[in-house]
């Protein structure tokens, strides 16, 4: 009796072709994120801006590396067809400051949110799994990351660092580490909740009876499980990231080395009034790109959050 | 509920004191601030460094010197500027700025509130129809936008292009200018286009919020089991889902206004607002470490206490926690 249900097993198999093929969780994301016209958007800006950053010096009319970067000679100029967003103060044209300015926005939005999110991560599944007083210190440790006004420490920071090395070490690196190091908080809450939930699994009682050692079901087992939640949270960072090292180059506590959108707009604020397209272009690209991460990371959590199917 | 505040209030202490900390650590972490505020004066002397560390107790090892700050902090005392208004005492120098950032920040989040709620009702009771599709886009993009950038636009179009409110600062600078000659309107004609601004940026993640947190609450089985027994849809709406709905809404609101004190020096640079922020730029700009903490205290007292309104506010509408 079983020897002949194997046979027939094998027959229904026999031609590879025809054995209907597994779906993964991941496949069936895909095709509800295709289905996601604003998700869609959003890779697509940000496409737009990562191909703005590897070809900036093909892409931008006139390049940083002549003697003043960007100079073109004539000064506050309006937007017209030889410089598409104008000139600013000093004569250097606005659309090729952009153009660069879009490497920078990337590199502190991915590095920042990588260093937060590892952060996040680990708090994370430290503390969901182990419970206990380790999650108790984390978790009031991570109150005070919360609370804390993470804008004002940011800026004294900068502040303190360059004035101990004027010569702006790295300034544009220590920016973005100082973002991550001081935004993990509400993502290593989110991700500790997950962990609290899917820790109750059954599989996961499973693999404990099986003696599996705790870093293999932190690692194996539990972590696919939230790693859905670590991707639309960092797709989301990385939109964040981008609007606060904005706002500090905007304050003036940048990198003053760096090309950034932000220092743009801080040398356009002293002129709004003579010459309004030295801010307005920069902006619209932050705008733009912190746009097209929020949509990405919106259509993420829709394609890979199980809870929200219908 | 007496207990629940208690309890409350004896788990933001630790929180206070952890921040005090990091706070402290941070602003001496590059050492000596007599080192750093003199490293650009060529003519100063070893000897005059030396009595500048002594005067402003800054030779006593790290420990001392905070154990010392938080003495007179307890008393009141958050020390003297060293570089603003001729060493002004910090608690005098945050009192005279103190209001004006207040004033601008309550505005904002009050109407912010006031709009953000109905709107978010409506919405979210008309998922999927024109009027939702426009709300939810509006926010989404209205999250996006950075505020300084909202505030230069709005400068642009509002104060040069159509002339209708100033640029920048809480005053005329002469009384003559005053609109009907009233101190009080001039301020709050000054007060419009950074409240306006400030608004729209804190109303779009609440619209966002209510909406969400209606949709949430419109699935559940109570509400379905109101509307079966003949409630009218105003009733099921406003009494039994809107008490729930606002629950995740309270807790953000605590944590919104902790945000949007942090971010004052953004805003009231833009719009040149005499408040705390732009003191703490100047403050740090000059390395005046002293306003430094003392604003950073300050904010987060005043983000604590925000963080205890909240979590009273929350017991009162979920008697869960209350009684938990």
């Amino acid at each position: 009796m079983k020897k002949e249900k194997s046979t027939k097993l094998e027959l229904q198999y026999q031609n590879e072709k025809s054995r209907p093929k597994g779906v993964s969780q991941w496949n069936i994301a895909w095709r509800r994120f295709k289905k996601n016209k604003a998700a869609l958007v959003g890779a697509l800006i940000i496409g737009f801006v990562m191909f703005l950053a590897a070809f900036d010096s093909l892409i931008a009319p006139y390049p940083p590396n002549a003697t003043p970067g960007f100079y073109v000679g004539e000064a506050r100029v309006p937007p017209s067809l030889k410089y598409l967003f104008g000139t600013d103060k000093l004569g250097h044209d606005v659309f090729s400051q952009v153009v660069y300015g879009a490497r920078s926005a990337l590199y502190v939005g991915f590095g920042a949110a990588a260093i937060a999110m590892s952060l996040a991560v680990l708090v994370g599944l430290v503390s969901g799994y182990y419970g206990g007083l380790v999650d108790n210190v984390l978790m009031r440790i991570t109150e005070i990351f919360l609370v804390i006004p993470f804008l004002l420490i940011l800026l004294v920071f900068l502040k303190v660092i360059t004035a101990v090395a004027p010569a702006s070490i790295g300034g544009l690196s220590i920016v973005t580490l100082m973002i991550g190091v001081f935004s993990w908080a509400s993502n290593a809450r989110i991700i500790r909740g997950e962990v609290l939930r899917v820790k109750e699994s059954e599989f996961i009682e499973a693999s404990k009876a099986l003696g599996a050692s705790k870093r293999r079901i932190i690692f194996r087992h539990i972590f696919p499980n939230v790693l859905h939640i670590i991707i639309v949270l960092t797709t989301l960072m990385i939109a964040t990231a981008i609007l606060v090292e904005a706002a500090v180059s905007f304050l003036g506590f940048g990198d003053p080395a760096a090309i950034t959108w932000g220092h743009q707009l801080q040398l356009a604020n002293e002129a709004v009034k003579e010459a309004w397209w030295e801010g307005v272009f920069p902006g619209l690209f932050i705008t733009l790109l912190v746009l097209g991460f929020n949509l990405l990371g919106n259509g993420l959590r829709d394609a890979l959050d199980p809870r929200l199917r219908e | 509920m007496l207990r629940y505040v208690i309890r409350r209030i004896i788990y933001l202490i630790p929180l206070f004191f952890g921040i005090l900390i990091i706070v402290f650590v941070a602003s001496r972490i590059a050492g000596n601030p007599v080192q750093l505020m003199t490293v650009q004066n060529p003519h100063i002397t070893a000897e005059a460094r030396q009595r500048l560390t002594e005067y402003y107790g800054l030779d006593k090892p790290l420990y001392h010197q905070f154990f010392i700050y938080l003495a007179e902090l307890f008393q009141g005392d958050l020390g003297n500027s060293y570089a603003l208004r001729g060493g002004i005492a910090v608690t005098t120098l945050i009192g005279d700025y103190a209001w004006l950032t207040f004033e601008l920040q309550l505005a904002a989040l009050f109407l912010s509130l006031l709009i953000a709620i109905p709107v978010g009702i409506i919405s979210a009771k008309k998922q999927y129809s024109k009027l939702d599709v426009t709300v939810t886009t509006t926010s989404l993009l209205g999250t996006c936008i950075p505020v300084f950038y909202m505030g230069i636009i709005a400068i642009i179009i509002f104060a040069y292009f159509l002339g209708w409110f100033p640029a920048g600062g809480a005053h005329s600078i002469l009384p003559e200018r005053y609109p009907f000659g009233s101190y009080v309107l001039d301020e709050l004609w000054h007060m419009a286009l950074p409240t306006a601004v400030l608004t729209f940026a804190t109303l779009a993640p609440v619209v966002l919020l209510v909406r969400s947190s209606m949709l949430e609450v419109l699935r559940q089985d109570y509400i379905l089991a109101a509307r079966a027994s003949g409630l009218s849809e105003r009733s099921v709406i406003y009494k039994h889902a809107l008490r729930n709905a606002l629950i995740p809404v309270v807790t953000y609101v605590g944590l919104y206004f902790g945000a949007m004190l942090a971010g004052a020096p953004v805003t009231e640079t833009v719009f040149n607002w005499p408040g705390v922020g732009r003191l703490f730029v100047e403050a740090t700009t000059k390395l005046d470490f002293p306003v430094i903490m003392g604003i950073t205290v300050f904010i987060t007292i005043m983000t604590l206490i925000a963080n205890l309104i909240t979590d009273i506010a929350y017991g009162y509408i979920d008697p869960r926690i209350r009684f938990e």
